[in-house]
């Protein structure tokens, strides 16, 4: 008995051994234990960082851009490991920047969607009632449409650009991050600790922002996860039918769409972006999964 | 005529005549039908009921918060000094909650938010009524959790780094940060342990008597207000049915379901006898019986029972009683 009193001689080394590990670690060791999740976090980690590295591994203009006739379709060798395509371009260099767009308009779509969809969710999970319904109401008309299409829609009316699809794809997935912030809003919404903050008085915004959301942080990680993937889906589909990312520009969709013609003599055309956009989407997906099993308080 | 005057302006807080329904698409729950309280400056009213009696939603009511848009308040007033509540807007809400009256939850796990540290918690409060910087706010929020018996360096820690009672005084401290004139205490303690139960309760009646509040204590424990009352009003299915100072409630009740409350206590001398319960259940506040309330359950229920409800009858200065067998008499008819 007596070490115990010896061990810890200041009160705060006494209390540190009752202090339980942070909400934080023990997430991050509940999602370690995931093997698969780990495994698309791996994967994912590295797709990011052959992004980030793409100017590295292959020069922009002189690889992925410049047509150079001679060099079409030569089969894979060892300075073009994954073929050449049809302007003679290193498959895989285009690949890698390829990534940089799909990851960085994936993203930045996501992010418009969570900020525009997460604001209007959270006023309507927040306040309910007749706000609720003319917020959810209009969302739902959106949501009926499907997001291929409604982007489509903006695409074809605005111009093929680059920003043009973002807001594109970032509208087209409005409606969805509002119905995931208002579940989740709603959940917090009815915990003590809300009602706590409204009865020392403080307002309505700070309420959302300070008690209500950093809540929600859970659920909402997740979706973005699981929407970024179907975002670079929705780039490379759009562009596939043309009206995406334009040639020459590399992009994943629409090298798929110019290999078609030369893919049964040349497979790695074909394969090799099929094969990005695959391995993306299933990285993001473990990944999304395996947060949101580590996310979920009722598997503890 | 002057005397009641003054003692009108020494009211912290009045309820009149408070109704209060939630009204869903199917049901309407009758949660307060008539509520009437008065804390005079100072003193301490506990408000004790079975679950479901309207404790909480008249709690609820001082501060406006009574959960929209199924809770309406039918009828009735609720005034803080003098002021009428229901008649504020949202800005002077926003200053009277916290600052004048403040409320301690009942479950301390669920009424502080996990992501930030208690000393923010308590700073928020701080922060928000008194026009002091985040550093500020932040020392008075230490001080403030030595005062409830936390070490002031705890200010960083998170809530889950507590134990239940003393999360329950770090609730109490957001309460007491601007030292408001009424607090509510909605059942402090039932989600604490015996021994913690008494420490917090100690706790609570020092700082209140050190700051001069009022304090309306929601319990159904009559040991708790024994403990720290001035007065006590039994609630029944959303009324006030009997109203008295300490001595009038414990010795000279005049009620049945008062009777039947204390009757069911143990009694720790006579360890073999069998608690007497009251029978039956709390009325379906959906579907609340003619007359008195309380009548299918009452032994001394008659004709009169079913048929109208009683009307609040003065037993003496302190005391009230809501029931017909006092209709012609004074005396106690238990």
């Amino acid at each position: 008995m007596d070490e115990t009193v010896k061990k810890y001689t200041t009160r705060k080394e006494f209390f540190k051994q009752y202090k339980k590990k942070s909400r934080l670690q023990e997430t991050w060791n509940r999602f370690l234990r995931n093997k698969t999740a780990v495994l698309g976090l791996f994967i994912f980690v590295f797709i990011m960082v052959v992004a980030a590295a793409a100017p590295l591994i292959a020069n922009y203009d002189d690889e992925a851009i410049k047509i150079n006739v001679p060099a079409r379709l030569k089969g894979p060798s060892a300075e073009h490991i994954f073929d050449t395509d049809e302007m003679g371009r290193d498959i895989l260099a285009r690949i890698v920047h390829g990534a940089q767009i799909s990851l960085v308009v994936g993203f930045s779509a996501v992010a418009l969607a969570l900020f525009i969809g997460g604001a209007f969710g959270a006023i309507a999970g927040y306040y309910g009632g007749k706000t609720d319904e003319i917020i959810m109401r209009c969302m739902d008309v959106f949501l009926c449409l499907p997001d291929v299409l409604l982007a489509l829609a903006i695409v074809a009316a605005f111009g093929t650009n680059l920003v043009n699809m973002t807001v594109a794809i970032g509208l087209s997935f409005t409606p969805k991050f509002s119905r995931v912030v208002r579940s989740a809003v709603m959940t917090v919404r009815g915990i003590e600790y809300v009602e706590a903050a409204r009865a020392i008085g403080s307002t309505n915004a700070h309420i959302i922002t300070n008690h209500v959301l950093i809540n929600c942080f859970g659920p909402i990680v997740v979706q973005v996860t699981l929407y970024v993937a179907s975002a670079i889906l929705t780039i490379s589909a759009l562009s596939f039918i043309g009206l995406g990312i334009q040639a020459p520009i590399p992009e994943w969709g629409n090298m798929l769409a110019s290999g078609r013609a030369y893919m049964r003599d040349h497979a790695y055309i074909v394969v090799a972006p099929g094969l990005a956009i695959f391995v993306t989407i299933l990285s993001l997906n473990l990944l999304g999964d395996g947060l949101r099993d580590a996310l979920d308080p009722r598997l503890k | 005529m002057d005397i009641k005057k003054v003692n009108e302006q020494e009211n912290t807080l009045e309820i009149k005549n408070l109704v209060i329904h939630y009204i869903s698409d199917d049901e309407v729950v009758k949660a307060v039908n008539g509520v009437n309280i008065t804390i005079k400056a100072g003193k301490t009213l506990g408000l004790v009921g079975e679950t479901g009696a309207g404790k909480t939603t008249t709690a609820l009511s001082i501060l406006n918060l009574v959960p929209e848009p199924q809770g309406k308040i039918l009828s009735g007033e609720v005034l803080l000094e003098g002021r009428s509540v229901f008649s504020m807007n949202p800005l002077e809400l926003e200053e009277v909650r916290g600052d004048k009256v403040a409320m301690i939850f009942q479950d301390p796990m669920t009424s502080l938010n996990p992501v930030h540290t208690v000393g923010a918690q308590i700073a928020e409060s701080i922060a928000i009524h008194r026009k002091v910087s985040k550093q500020e706010a932040l020392k008075q929020a230490k001080e403030m959790l030595e005062l409830v018996g936390i070490p002031g360096e705890r200010a960083n820690e998170y809530p889950y780094q507590f134990s239940g009672g003393m999360k329950q005084r770090v609730v109490i401290a957001i309460a007491l940060a601007c030292s408001p004139d009424l607090l509510i205490a909605d059942e402090p303690t039932t989600a604490l342990d015996v021994t913690i139960q008494a420490q917090v309760l100690k706790l609570i009646n020092e700082l209140r008597q050190k700051y001069h509040m009022s304090m309306l204590m929601i319990t159904h424990d009559l040991g708790i207000v024994a403990e720290v009352c001035d007065e006590v009003s039994i609630a029944y299915a959303g009324r006030i049915i009997e109203h008295g100072n300490l001595e009038d409630i414990f010795d000279h009740m005049r009620h049945p379901y008062t009777k039947g409350l204390f009757d069911a206590l143990p009694d720790i001398e006579a360890r073999r006898s069998e608690l007497k319960p009251i029978k039956g259940l709390m009325p379906d506040p959906t579907n609340l019986p003619t007359g008195c309330p309380f009548h299918p359950r009452c032994d001394y229920a008659m004709e009169i029972c079913s048929q109208s409800l009683p009307q609040t009858k003065w037993i003496s200065e302190t005391h009230c009683v809501e029931c017909h067998l006092y209709n012609d008499t004074n005396e106690s008819r238990l």
